[in-house]
């Protein structure tokens, strides 16, 4: 039997790298694929305690698979905007897309 | 005899290095855990769940560290399958094959051909903004506090209940219904959105 603590220690550790590549990278494609990382250790902490501390309840496991689906409409979407600015701009990098910033 | 062809030079020093790399990370571990499993130390699945929690976190740390955003993106398969992984180890059948499916398939390739249709065909390496340390520390912080938050706390020794795909539907289909129909016309619009913000403006110019 694998304690709880495992899949806790691994999913903080995967949230704060993922954190760290939203942080340092420039390139919006690289972005995404750090939030996704994000993504995938909230869901990993979703179904653990869902599956060690309530598993009659099965809240958990259900937020989790919305993740799962919302995460893949939204780099669909993502995508598609990075497309655009990189139409328009001829560079995907966040740091040249700054015409909100005044 | 058949002769191969031979990769283009510049392949060498990156696959000689990153081969002798993950060696000579993934040799001592495998060692240790199967050591470790012979004294009776630690069970099978805890052997399982240490070598997909280095696969993870390897490709975690390749995906925000390496500069070729290629590399970075094939990167991320390996810890999205790897999470897969744990979520078999978690007992949630179903999940882990929806993980497969949606990420494995879908959010990878839908990412390499982000990466292709932008300037990473021709320039695959960036550099990564000025602010590096600074999220450097943060990250480091942000570790330390989670670890710090979730092993000090006390939690029950149970282990995970299984739940089969037969199940799972069951719960989905019969008190989520509403949330199910919503996510689905919420993919729906999100998608249409995409290719409609993603497509050229107007039909001459995209002629031409």
């Amino acid at each position: 039997m694998i304690p709880i603590e495992n899949f806790l220690l691994l999913s903080a550790l995967l949230f704060a790298i993922g954190f760290y590549g939203v942080l340092a990278r420039r390139s919006a494609i690289l972005i995404l694929m750090s939030v996704e990382l994000m993504l995938a250790a909230v869901t990993i902490n979703f179904i653990a305690f869902a599956a060690y501390l309530d598993p009659e309840a099965f809240t958990g496991l259900i937020f989790a698979l919305f993740v799962i689906a919302i995460a893949a409409a939204e780099v669909g979407l993502a995508l598609g905007i990075v497309l655009r600015v990189f139409r328009e701009r001829r560079s995907s990098m966040v740091d040249e897309a700054s015409s909100l910033k005044w | 005899m058949q002769q191969r062809t031979a990769l283009p030079p510049q392949f060498d020093r990156p696959i000689m290095l990153g081969g002798a790399l993950v060696g000579a990370v993934a040799t001592p571990l495998l060692v240790v855990l199967v050591a470790l499993r012979v004294v009776g130390q630690i069970s099978s699945p805890e052997v399982v769940f240490w070598l997909a929690f280095a696969v993870i976190l390897a490709g975690a740390l390749g995906t925000v560290l390496l500069s070729n955003v290629v590399h970075a993106a094939l990167s991320l398969i390996f810890t999205l399958l790897g999470i897969a992984a744990i979520y078999l180890l978690l007992g949630q059948e179903f999940l882990a094959l929806a993980q497969v499916l949606v990420y494995g398939g879908g959010v990878t390739i839908l990412i390499v051909f982000g990466l292709m249709l932008t300037n990473a065909a021709e320039d695959p390496v960036v550099s990564d903004g000025a602010q590096k340390p600074f999220a450097f520390g943060v990250g480091i912080l942000l570790a330390l506090v989670f670890t710090v938050a979730f092993l000090g706390e006390r939690w029950p020794a149970v282990g995970p209940a299984v739940i089969s795909g037969a199940e799972f539907g069951e719960r989905l289909f019969g008190d989520y219904t509403l949330a199910v129909l919503t996510v689905g016309v919420l993919l729906d619009i999100a998608l249409s959105g995409a290719l409609l913000i993603a497509r050229p403006d107007a039909p001459e110019e995209s002629a031409e």
